[in-house]
């Protein structure tokens, strides 16, 4: 039989390449590798998918807080067309009107009112509360006022002795009484406002009489629906809008709720570009993995006349194809397991989350592709240059996998990758600067074990001294394996940290006895009575404040317009607001320019809200001039305070010192806390004390405790995925150096070690190894938490005591743990077996 | 067919330089046998390798079937291999991840042979794996995986073979049966071989022999 050698064309080392391609695979080499990209590609798209689901929902859970998704607010007639686009663009429309108005239900019982007029489909988003009666049981059965009807403030009842089923007088038209409103979603400052609530339907506002040209008339136009469709018609009707008008979104609405959104999202956010850094960690470790196991390969390779082209080229399509495999898998795996998610808690998350955009897709492959070129491709691209050498010698060493410039550009990759991902320089930067301190201690660490455990270990017992040795002897791959830990444990720290601090932070604006009613509008001569009424029943009243209605009408000696003669929404313009004293800055409330004044200061001096001195365009040192009632007088400015609106405390935009004010008739607010059994004393008040205003925050405290409670679960979800890639970043690093752990630890087992020996060795090194980690973890967390608190959350930073005990102990349990388990062949397979595979 | 003139190989350790080969001087006809015999670490395997191109000589001058070493850059050297040596190595160096079969189909595939599965069976019979094809390296014995390795090497049908203790890991039964293999091969291919071993009896079965001391050669 003669077989000659027949030469193929140039095609035939590409298909050598799928060739040895398909051999290696089974080889189940590369299955680590694609396993860690798949693992990589689907957290990132799982997790940013899921985050842009739920934020999706968090946005039309906030939605509720406008009862739309936008609301086209004017000063004149909303026009038709902009109605019949929105209906053509298949969004859902409702109208409003409001004004001010007088409620006349006969000639000695009249209050001003401030009138709401809502069509069909009211609310939008979120619930009406409204009851049958002043402070009946709640009902929210999707009912407005029909024609003819309108629905009371519950203090307007007593107000205007009036009860349910009889009428009353708003201009011209005559309205029967058939409900109390108790909650609207878009109640927003109304509270502080006009007066008290009266919703009516807009089919009676013609027979009113009172809506003409010039008077002071909102209009509202209520959008909802598909979020494409809402930004299509934002982009159509923005350059329409004229003065006077403007456009809302959910993002900019109620400030209290729309805080603990954003700190949400920016927590996803945050956890999402970690899981973009766990995957780079993961294909790192992998592909060095591959990368030291295939030398010996590529050395036979080119002893066989490969070229150090063919190799690359070889490692090249191989990576290529396995890019392609592992992003479209990840891809697919990262749609499940979020869709897996979302059904999983479909029945735990109330809000109904949207559909998944195509962007974590594109997040995925550009991941994927950059960790490819950055993470895997170096340690394979240095294998074109092993030396055939080790044939004959096998303790020729392959230089360092990676080189400075590859961790450099990986590194920019990553920290770009994270900013696109977050899209917040904070929270980047707070990040990075923990993995930046863990690095450089990292390798510091690592130096002083290289050169200390020798010593330690030259009068600890055997185990020790074999232990040491051992991470000795691995320095450099410890150390990069040590980093990497550190890595994975302090970005699970922080994530915790941080989601419990939040979750902290929501739980402690919400107290479970704070008091969960306002009481306004109190004359100076009812306090005794007040004070009688709760005592007799026993309800816990705070202090009063003092509070008069006032209006700044000048900054600098320069008269602001009126509301009606404001050029745009924003612009500066007179301002009314409920005026108080005191003698200390009040709490929960913060100086952010200027200083505080002495208690017994007599100065004219005044300090304003952040928010309220933007709106009439003064800061700090600005003389402005304000009328109380008939009288005007001028005052400093002396500070500028933030006030945080999520405290269930009274708030004020305007403070004076007791001196200045004290001269000025005034009323007098307090909070109070009722049990839901006491309710019905609300009635018994508003008899006695027919001028006062209760607001009900009760009920807003409960739909905030609704939505807290779902983004918090939202939280431990994202942390839960977040947990297990960066366990299995944990498990791969510990892979990483399982074979020559194996081959040191069989050939200590063929020297005679006892097994207790071998495993002692073991828990040794990898519990000294995760405890570093784990304490390196610690600073590093610690660190990016200090950032994201005060930069990224607007909380303030204080250490966290937990995460200094937990990390060590964590990383030393965890590593050690799975080091040894992932180990445990080598006491229970025979050693010469062992010896035979590596 | 392989001329050595004055080749030094030194390299940089941590105590200074140390000089593995000092001036060696070679001569090997085409088609005999030649056998370097000499104490472990005494340089054998250095030589080999410069002599495959597989490292570089401090100094002094390797022709390799007319062609010059040190005229050839790294990927022509292993061009040079691909075509005209093939190597029996002391551990063998069989791919784990392939069978016997793909092993030996290895340099064939490498050189852009298309029927390298036909010639990797033929081989493989005849030195007697013909029932051990689709073995894994791990699954043979240490015999059996030195002949797919010599099946791996003269599958290419080299003209030059070089074989570094290749009955260094093997018994001395098995290692007999190895060496009948290597020069019945080598007798039908005619190619010239270049034998590193320990073993006195095998050296004695070459043309030429040399002994290797301290990095000088000297013929025997
Ligand atoms: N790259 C190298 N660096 C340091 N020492 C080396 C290197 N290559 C070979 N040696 C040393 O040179 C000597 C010869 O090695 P080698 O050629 O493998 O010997 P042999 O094959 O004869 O047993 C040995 O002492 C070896 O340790
Ligand atoms: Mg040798």
């Amino acid at each position: 039989m003669s077989l000659t050698p027949t030469t193929g064309t140039a095609s035939s080392s590409g298909s050598l390449s799928w060739r040895l391609l398909a051999r290696e695979w089974r080889s189940g080499e590369l299955g680590i590798l694609l396993a860690a990209l798949v693992l990589a590609v689907s957290v990132v798209v799982g997790v940013s998918s899921f985050v842009d689901r739920l934020q999706s929902a968090l946005l039309s859970e906030s939605a509720r807080f406008l009862a739309a998704d936008m609301v086209v607010v004017s000063r004149t007639p909303i026009p038709e067309e902009w109605i019949d686009q929105a209906e053509q663009m298949t969004l859902q429309t409702s109208l409003g009107v409001g004004f001010p108005s007088m409620a006349v239900a006969d000639v000695d019982h009249m209050a001003l009112v401030s009138v709401k007029a809502v069509s069909a489909g009211y609310p939008l988003r979120g619930e009406l509360l409204w009851s049958d009666e002043a402070y009946g049981d709640i009902l929210r059965d999707g009912a407005i006022p029909e024609q003819g009807e309108v629905w009371l403030a519950p203090r307007l009842f007593a107000l205007l002795g009036l009860t349910t089923g009889d009428t009353l007088m708003v201009g011209e038209a005559s309205l029967t009484v058939t409900g109390a409103v108790r909650g609207e979603p878009d109640a927003t400052t109304a509270v502080f406002g006009f007066g008290p609530r009266l919703l009516m339907n807009t089919l009676d506002i013609p027979s009113t009489g009172v809506v003409q040209p010039g008077s002071r008339v909102g209009y509202r136009l209520l959008l909802s629906g598909n979020r494409d469709r809402v930004s299509e018609y934002e982009a159509w009707v923005s350059p329409l809008l004229g003065q006077g008008q403007r456009l809302d979104s959910v993002e900019g609405s109620q400030p209290r709720i729309g805080d603990t959104l954003d700190r949400a999202r920016g927590f996803l956010l945050l956890a999402g570009s970690l899981a973009v850094v766990l995957a780079a960690a993961a294909i790192t470790l992998a592909s060095r993995r591959f990368g030291e196991r295939h030398t010996q390969y590529v050395a036979i390779l080119k002893s066989l006349g490969a070229q150090s082209h063919d190799i690359s080229r070889l490692y090249a399509t191989s990576l290529g194809l396995m890019g392609a495999a592992g992003t479209a898998m990840g891809c697919l795996l990262g749609w499940i397991l979020q869709e897996a998610f979302i059904r999983l808690l479909g029945s735990l998350l109330p809000v109904t989350p949207g559909a998944a955009g195509v962007e974590p897709v594109l997040i995925g492959a550009v991941t994927a592709m950059v960790c490819i070129l950055f993470f895997a491709w170096p340690p394979l691209r240095r294998l074109g240059e092993a030396s055939p050498l080790r044939v004959l010698r096998a303790d020729i060493g392959m230089h360092e996998a990676q080189r400075p410039q590859d961790f450099l550009f990986g590194g920019l990759s990553i920290i770009g990758l994270m900013w696109w991902y977050s899209g917040s320089v904070a929270v980047t930067l707070a990040v990075v600067s923990g993995l930046a301190v863990v690095m450089g201690l990292g390798f510091l660490a690592a130096r002083g074990l290289l050169s200390g455990g020798r010593r330690v270990g030259g009068f600890a017992g055997s185990i020790w001294r074999v232990a040491l040795a051992g991470l000795q002897r691995r320095g450099r791959a410890n150390a990069l394996q040590m980093v990497i830990f550190a890595m994975a444990i302090m970005l699970m720290l922080l994530l915790s940290v941080v989601r419990s601090s939040l979750i902290g932070q929501w739980q402690a604006q919400l107290p479970a006895d704070a008091p969960n009613h306002f009481l306004l509008n109190l004359a100076p001569e009812e306090r005794p009575v007040l004070e009688q009424f709760f005592t007799q029943r026993g309800v816990a009243a705070e202090t009063l404040y003092p509070m008069t209605r006032g209006r700044i009408f000048s900054v600098n000696a320069e008269t602001l317009p009126e509301w009606e003669e404001a050029e745009g929404e924003d612009a500066p313009r007179q301002r009314e607001a409920n005026f108080t004293w005191s003698d200390e800055l009040p709490t929960g409330n913060m100086l952010v320019a200027g200083d505080w004044w002495e208690p017994e200061d007599t100065t004219s001096w005044v300090s304003l809200e952040e928010d309220f001195a933007a709106g009439i365009g003064a800061s700090v040192g600005d003389r402005l001039s304000m009328r109380i009632g008939a009288d005007t007088f001028d005052a400093e400015v002396r500070s500028i305070r933030k006030v945080d609106w999520q405290s269930m405390r009274p708030n004020f935009f305007v403070v004076f010192p007791r001196a200045v004010l004290e001269r000025y008739p005034g009323m007098y607010m307090t909070s109070f806390r009722l049990l839901p059994t006491q309710k019905p004393l609300l009635n018994e008040l508003v008899r006695e004390l027919p001028t006062v205003t209760v607001i009900e925050l009760d009920i807003v405290i409960k739909e905030m405790r609704s939505v807290v409670d779902q983004v918090a679960r939202a939280l431990e979800l994202v942390l839960a995925v977040i947990l297990v890639a960066g366990s299995l970043v944990l498990i791969s690093g510990v892979r990483s150096s399982l074979d020559a752990r194996l081959k040191e630890s069989a050939l200590m087992r063929a020297l005679g070690a006892r097994q207790r020996l071998v495993l002692g060795t073991l828990w040794i090194e990898f519990l000294v190894l995760g405890g570093l980690a784990g304490a390196l973890a610690s600073v590093g967390a610690e660190v990016a938490a200090w950032g994201l608190q005060t930069r990224v959350f607007d909380m303030n930073w204080a250490p966290t005591v937990t995460i200094w005990w937990l990390g060590p102990t964590v990383g030393a349990v965890i590593v050690g743990a799975l080091g040894v388990w992932s180990c445990r062949r080598v006491v229970r397979v025979p050693p010469i077996q062992l010896l035979r595979e590596v | 067919m392989i001329t050595v003139s004055q080749l030094l190989k030194t390299v940089p350790t941590a105590d200074g330089d140390l000089d593995i080969l000092r001036g060696i001087d070679l001569e090997i006809a085409a088609g005999t046998s030649a056998a370097i015999v000499g104490a472990s670490g005494s340089g054998k395997s250095t030589l080999l390798g410069l002599l495959a191109g597989m490292d570089v000589a401090t100094a002094g001058e390797i022709w390799l079937d007319g062609e010059r070493l040190s005229d050839l850059d790294e990927n022509q050297r292993a061009r040079l291999r691909a075509d005209k040596v093939g190597f029996v190595f002391q551990s063998f160096q069989l791919l784990p991840a392939l069978t016997a079969r793909e092993n030996v189909m290895l340099p064939l595939e490498l050189a852009g042979v298309t029927n390298a599965g036909q010639i990797a069976e033929r081989y493989l019979c005849d030195v007697g794996l013909e029932s051990r094809l689709e073995h894994y390296p791990t699954t043979l014995s240490g015999g059996e995986q030195q002949r797919v390795a010599i099946a791996r090497a003269f599958a290419r049908q080299p003209r030059i073979l070089f074989a570094d203790e290749p009955t260094g890991n093997l018994d001395t039964r098995t290692g007999e049966r190895v060496i009948e293999l290597l020069f019945e091969l080598n007798d039908r291919a005619d190619t010239t071989l270049v034998l590193v071993t320990h073993d006195e009896r095998l050296a004695q079965r070459c043309d030429k022999r040399f002994s290797m001391t301290a990095g000088e050669l000297q013929s025997l």
